[in-house]
């Protein structure tokens, strides 16, 4: 059994296949990975390459068909939904692409309600200052379609920050967003990872935000190809440019 | 039908289908009380009979297109409100709104015309039944016979096809105005105000209500067995009023149920937010309770005190009473049930299209226990304000009959006329919300965000 040490994030050979029988799709095929507390990893690959899968079952939003995955240290439950959900409350945040945030309710409701889900006290301190911190101090009482995208981004973030988990995965969290207000978020995930020691685990298809990151695992057809550490977004375009004519050479070739 | 019905709620479980049930359920309803004029004629019914037969068409005419013009309005209005995403963009794409307003009205039509083709075959079989039962009872002759047409399709069809045009004119009005910005925004949090023309409408109908309950407590106070008439109707016309304030009463209620709602932890909380700022969705979800528990309460203790009141007067009256009795309940039953099932068929609606926001709490860290739990506090808050509102409503008839036919306001009936109608009416609202919610569960919360 593993103990948890330094590492915040494991899988063991995971496995996901979607479809039946005669249609069936390996979207992960065997990945293995370890991250460190206090890193901050973009996962990247061709569309269809798995990388949203990935999250998926990292972050507890969906079961591996086979392998295992512990996150700080713990093993990721069996059983049901309701056992899952509380598997992830305090150890993961999210940040999603379309911000995910609660319509009904405003920025502090927004930010406080995962601490309340849990049965933990709603410290409308501590949300207030994750709000200050990335910058809406002054929109507590805003409903999100009150925001712009960037603002409501940053709502998600402190949402995801608030109950303080180990780690924070995001999926494509600045793929609706400016150029401007996407570096506003990938600067609050550096933070995240900096100053407050959270690990962050980011999808994106996007060189210059996976630039933001520590290091840069590649994806293609469920599997880990490459891994490339203190990128910048020359390396990683230049990467992303083989990783799609090879899979499209493979596509021509099974095509053939 | 039912499967049939079924199968359009499975495919496209949004507004739209709502307005198609209550349309073909509304259609078939009216054709089965129509063909009563059909037999009429064909079957050359006089006196008594003819009586019977053509009150039960009109009677049943005249509140069909009042309940099914209501109905539609509610599902009809929740459909565009579910589109209002869409809406908003083709306004921004340029689409005028008379050109949006005609889309609607549009569709509506070919929805009413499909529900009334559809509602043939059920509504002569309801029909016959309904036939038999007058047989049965000897207020029609045994040698008149059933006969469907010309009537019975032209009303039915008729009256479904103006009552979806006048709901969908209404919807319209309220969807297509104002500018693209706020479109966009009322479709992220679905805010409405209620417009000056509900608030009057509202006002008209609470007025008539009032205006029946006067008349049967004074003029008909001489001619107490001919005050079920006037007294039966005011219940309805008072639920009507109340419901058409359903947003506003939404609002106060969830603003003096704020306290309690927080005892009820986090599930309080997102339901006290949810009413509140989805006041439109909520007041389509009251409409039918409050119609179903305001006509159903006050014709049951009406029909209680007249049985009371006929018993110590002899059995002199007493088959002519039965007839007016079954005729009584037929009519309104027909009516509760109606009403009972666009409850469900609102609700369903209005509970599919939350899937994303279920979606959303759980991502959020609710389990799917807490998300049934938010839906079963909202549930709960609307019985109550539809019942309260039905309450009310029911006193139009309960209170003035009272008076004129058992000498008191109090009727007769008991505690259990009413704690019945109040359990059905939450077993009602409470199962159909947690059944649809639990429904929507089954979609992966990931997925469930995805597909907006």
């Amino acid at each position: 059994m593993y103990e948890g040490t330094g590492e915040a994030l494991r899988l063991e050979a995971v496995r996901k296949v979607y479809g039946d029988d005669a249609n069936r799709v390996t979207a992960l095929d065997g990945v293995s990975l370890a991250l460190p507390a206090g890193s901050f990893t973009a996962v990247m690959g061709p569309s269809g390459s798995g990388k949203s899968t990935l999250l998926h079952c990292a972050a507890g939003l969906d079961r591996p068909d086979g392998g295992r995955v512990f996150v700080d240290g713990a093993e990721l439950p069996g059983g049901s939904e309701a056992a899952l959900t509380r598997f992830r409350r305090g150890r993961v945040g999210f940040v999603f692409q379309h911000f995910n945030l609660l319509p009904t309710l405003d920025v502090l409701q927004n930010v406080t309600l995962p601490l309340r889900l849990a049965g933990r006290r709603a410290d409308r301190t501590r949300a207030r200052a994750v709000l200050e911190r990335v910058g809406l101090g002054d929109r507590l009482h805003h409903l999100p379609a009150e925001l712009s995208g960037g603002q409501q981004q940053r709502v998600a973030i402190a949402r995801a920050l608030v109950t303080e988990p180990k780690v924070v995965f995001g999926d494509e969290p600045t793929g609706a967003l400016d150029t401007r207000s996407a570096r506003q978020v990938l600067g609050l995930l550096q933070e995240a990872v900096r100053v407050h020691g959270r690990t962050v685990v980011m999808v994106t298809h996007d060189p210059v935000a996976a630039s933001y990151a520590d290091a840069v695992l590649f994806l293609t057809d469920g599997r880990i190809v490459g891994h490339v550490a203190r990128p910048t977004a020359e390396q990683i375009a230049e990467r992303m440019t083989h990783l799609a004519e090879a899979a499209e050479r493979s596509a021509f070739a099974t095509e053939a | 039908m039912v499967a049939l019905a079924l199968r359009t709620l499975r495919h496209r479980a949004g507004g739209s289908a709502a307005s198609f049930l209550a349309l073909l359920f509304g259609a078939t309803v009216l054709m089965a009380f129509a063909s009563m004029l059909d037999v009429a004629i064909a079957g050359d019914a006089r006196g008594s009979a003819r009586e019977t037969l053509v009150l039960m068409a009109t009677v049943v005419g005249g509140w069909g297109l009042m309940l099914v013009v209501l109905a539609v309005v509610s599902t009809l209005t929740l459909a565009v409100r579910q589109r209002a995403a869409e809406t908003a963009l083709l306004k921004s794409l340029g689409a005028t709104p008379a050109r949006l307003a005609r889309a609607i009205v549009g569709e509506a039509a070919v929805l009413a015309l499909l529900a009334g083709a559809l509602a043939v075959v059920p509504g002569v079989l309801a029909g016959r039944g309904l036939l038999a039962l007058l047989h049965s009872t000897d207020q029609v002759p045994e040698d008149i016979g059933y006969t469907f047409g010309p009537l019975a399709p032209v009303m039915g069809i008729g009256i479904v096809l103006v009552a979806a045009v006048l709901a969908a004119l209404v919807t319209a009005r309220r969807t297509t105005r104002g500018p693209v910005v706020e479109s966009i925004n009322d479709a992220e949090t679905g805010r409405t105000r209620m417009s000056k023309k509900r608030m009057v409408a509202a006002g008209l109908f609470l007025a008539l209500g009032v205006d029946l309950a006067v008349v049967t407590a004074t003029v008909m106070r001489d001619e107490a067995e001919a005050a079920i008439a006037t007294a039966g109707q005011a219940d309805i016309l008072a639920s009507i009023g109340l419901a058409l304030l359903a947003p506003v009463l939404v609002r106060r209620a969830v603003g003096l149920l704020a306290g309690p709602l927080r005892l009820a932890g986090v599930a309080g909380e997102l339901a006290a937010a949810g009413l509140r700022r989805r006041t439109g969705q909520a007041a389509a979800v009251v409409t039918p309770i409050v119609l179903f528990t305001g006509i159903g309460i006050g014709t049951l203790y009406m029909q209680a005190t007249e049985n009371a009141a006929a018993k110590a007067a002899g059995t002199a009256a007493a088959a002519e009473q039965e007839n007016v009795q079954t005729l009584n309940l037929v009519v309104i039953g027909m009516i509760v049930a109606f009403t009972a099932l666009m409850v469900v068929n609102t609700l369903i609606a209005a509970t599919a299209h939350r899937r994303r926001e279920f979606g959303q709490q759980r991502l959020a860290g609710a389990t799917p226990g807490q998300v049934l739990g938010a839906a079963a506090v909202e549930g709960t808050v609307l019985a109550l304000v539809g019942l309260a509102c039905g309450t009310v409503a029911s006193l139009f008839t309960i209170m003035p009959f009272g008076s004129v036919r058992g000498g008191s306001v109090v009727p007769e009936g008991g505690p259990w006329i009413y704690l019945g109608m109040a359990a059905v009416a939450f077993a009602l609202t409470l199962g159909t919300a947690l059944g649809a919610t639990r429904r929507a569960l089954r979609t992966p919360a990931v997925v469930a965000v995805a597909a907006s």
